[in-house]
């Protein structure tokens, strides 16, 4: 009977666990994160195919702030994240200038790519403090702004010894993937003469602190 | 064909096939790099994120451009070091 009653503890202790939709932490009230990273380790990645080579980059001019109420996060997620178009790198310096110039991503007309999260959908508890949810915001690319749906990942790590190595505060990590077609955004796919593929396929790879 | 001449081809052709070679042996990348992209674990969340590091990858850009200037150069030679015989016999 014991091992019953013990039984049926641990599936409502899982139970509620995994239908939590917040993080469950000390910090109360409404934390602001902020994602700015001087190491440049905070980075969006982004990949496309070529006839001749696929090109994988990186963009690690990170910044902005999300704010949420840890015990009402669906509710109160709010923020806004950019990205520099002068950070992004593709391992070869020439085509780093072309992507910047002004026949693609013209980061001196553009010099932002941005984020700004609307709302939040489907939100589930993944592990501790792990939650995975659709975001949808405004992404505003290369001067055009459209609404995006973003599959998110977001694991909340309160600070301790291991967090402080990394920066100040309790730590939000956020993974997202998404695609971004060119001509949605009046980008040509032609980059030195050769045709990108319409999709690119970005990923988000970002760190932040509360106490930045 | 003079030795001369026999001598440059051979090098020219050596160049064409090293280059090659080497190419292979980085990897046969269509384009020279100087940086890579490495994934690397992160222990506070877990995840595998994306670092550059400073890295050499031989393109077969480099070796056309390797190839392309021996064929040039061996060429010039070629035509320098031809045996001028020839005009004396008319």
């Amino acid at each position: 009977m014991n091992k019953l009653i013990r039984v049926f503890l641990v599936l409502l202790l899982g139970n509620s666990f995994l239908s939590a939709q917040d993080f469950k932490v000390k910090a109360a009230g409404t934390q602001t994160f902020n994602f700015s990273d001087e190491n440049g380790r905070n980075h969006v990645s982004f990949f496309s195919t070529m006839p001749l080579e696929d090109i994988t980059g990186t963009a690690s001019g990170v910044s902005g702030t999300v704010s949420f109420d840890p015990a009402n996060f669906a509710k109160t997620l709010k923020g806004k994240i950019s990205v520099k178009v002068a950070s992004m790198n593709t391992g070869i310096e020439l085509r780093n200038q072309h992507l910047r110039g002004p026949n693609w991503f013209n980061a001196e007309k553009y010099p932002d790519i941005t984020f700004e999260i609307k709302s939040v959908s489907n939100v589930k508890a993944i592990g501790e403090n792990r939650l995975e949810f659709k975001v949808k915001g405004d992404f505003t690319f290369h001067g055009v702004t459209k609404e995006l749906t973003v599959d998110t990942e977001a694991s909340y790590l309160e600070e301790s010894e291991q967090t402080k190595k990394r920066a100040p505060g309790d730590l939000l990590g956020v993974r997202a993937k998404f695609n971004v077609k060119l001509s949605d955004y009046k980008v040509d796919n032609q980059l030195i003469g050769n045709k990108v593929a319409e999709d690119i396929e970005v990923g988000v790879n970002i760190v932040g602190s509360n106490k930045l | 064909m003079n030795s001369k001449q026999k001598t440059i081809l051979l090098i020219v052709l050596s160049t064409f096939v090293v280059s090659l070679l080497v190419w292979q042996i980085f990897g046969g990348e269509i384009f020279t790099k100087t940086q890579v992209l490495v994934e690397t674990k992160d222990e506070l969340f877990g995840w595998t994120e994306k670092k550059w590091e400073n890295k050499f990858v031989w393109g077969l850009d480099l070796s056309l451009v390797i190839s392309g200037a021996s064929v040039l150069i061996g060429g010039i030679l070629f035509f320098l070091f031809r045996n001028r015989k020839n005009y004396n016999q008319y």
